[in-house]
């Protein structure tokens, strides 16, 4: 059952515009590569630099002006949620059919959720709260998670040439 | 240089890295090269967008502590480019766009520098001067051409080892 659905969703995929456009543009392939580095790269640049803030390091900067940067890396994610849908696009079952696929998706989830829990809990009181002052654990958890979740989500995309099916 | 990429190739570590089926040989050693490459030109993307004038409440004496950030990143990527040379010396060597991305590191490193030399006595909620936002673009791009090389390694050589093309 469920292989037939992600037969299903390969033979589509294998056939958009954009899946055919990676698969046959000559220099295609590497610069969307270079282009989710660089994602990758404004993402952990600006979430990473501030989850190490809520972990306590470099107290003195306010969080409400490092959080500023956060449009930074979301777009940086958007550039990557592109650029990869691309790459499922182009050779979809060397994603369906390979595990780190799937760890790669599970760790993009769970630093979603730590996002959600992190808004809709401490973020406020931490705005509040002056600089120079040591966070609050919850904060300390949410920056911890979301570091190891983004180390995650590069390992398992390193990984993914040799899961391949 | 031709017999200096058979010897290297040849030792037990060269070959332990190319050859191992285990994924703590060279799948690792990819790992933290790019785990390093998002912390290292991730501390500087946040350097540089301060500077360009990027959410100027953040006290750039304070946003020099990433410095540490960024030399982390710089050696995890050190150590790492320095084993995936060993396990590749050939490819690596043989491939002009090497030499460039190595040049490129350079350049990002000492426009760091630079920038950070400029704003010594910028405070919180004021600009940088003028001369330092420019070297902050140029070293954004600077970054983007890092990586581009990089990648573009993968596609651009001709020989893998000393006796197989890539």
């Amino acid at each position: 059952m469920l292989d037939q659905i992600l037969h299903a969703v390969e033979a589509y995929l294998r056939h958009t515009p954009q899946g055919e456009f990676l698969r046959t543009a000559k220099w295609g392939w590497p610069i969307f590569e270079s282009l989710h580095f660089t994602g990758m790269s404004m993402l952990l640049g600006t979430v990473g630099v501030f989850d190490l803030r809520l972990l306590g390091f470099a107290r003195r900067i306010p969080i409400a002006a490092l959080h500023r940067l956060i449009p930074i890396g979301i777009s940086g994610f958007v550039i990557n949620l592109i650029t990869g849908f691309c790459f499922l696009s182009a050779t979809p079952d060397q994603y369906l059919f390979n595990r780190a696929f799937y760890w790669k998706v599970t760790f993009i989830v769970i630093a979603g959720l730590n996002v959600m829990v992190f808004y809709a809990g401490v973020f406020r009181r931490l705005l509040e709260t002056p600089p120079d002052t040591p966070p609050p654990l919850a904060a300390r958890m949410a920056g911890a998670v979301s570091l190891l979740a983004w180390i995650g989500v590069m390992s398992a995309g390193r990984l993914l040439t040799f899961f391949r099916p | 240089m031709e017999s200096f990429f058979v010897w290297l190739e040849a030792t037990p570590l060269s070959t332990w890295l190319r050859e191992s089926p285990s994924l703590w040989a060279f799948p690792f050693v990819l790992i933290l090269h790019t785990v390093g490459l998002a912390f290292f030109v991730g501390a500087n993307v946040a350097w540089d967008v301060r500077v360009l004038g990027f959410s100027m409440g953040i006290p750039l004496d304070a946003l020099r502590r990433y410095f540490l950030v960024m030399w982390a990143g710089f050696w995890i990527n050190a150590v790492s480019g320095v084993l995936l040379l060993i396990a590749y010396p050939t490819k690596a060597l043989t491939n002009p766009l090497f030499y460039a991305k190595l040049a490129l590191i350079g350049l990002g490193i000492a426009l760091a520098l630079r920038i950070r030399r400029g704003v010594q006595d910028v405070r919180a909620d004021s600009d940088a001067p003028r001369p330092a936002r420019t070297l902050a673009a140029v070293s954004l791009g600077c970054w983007v051409a890092v990586i581009f090389a990089g990648r573009l390694l993968a596609y651009t050589c001709t020989r893998l080892t000393v006796d197989s093309t890539c």
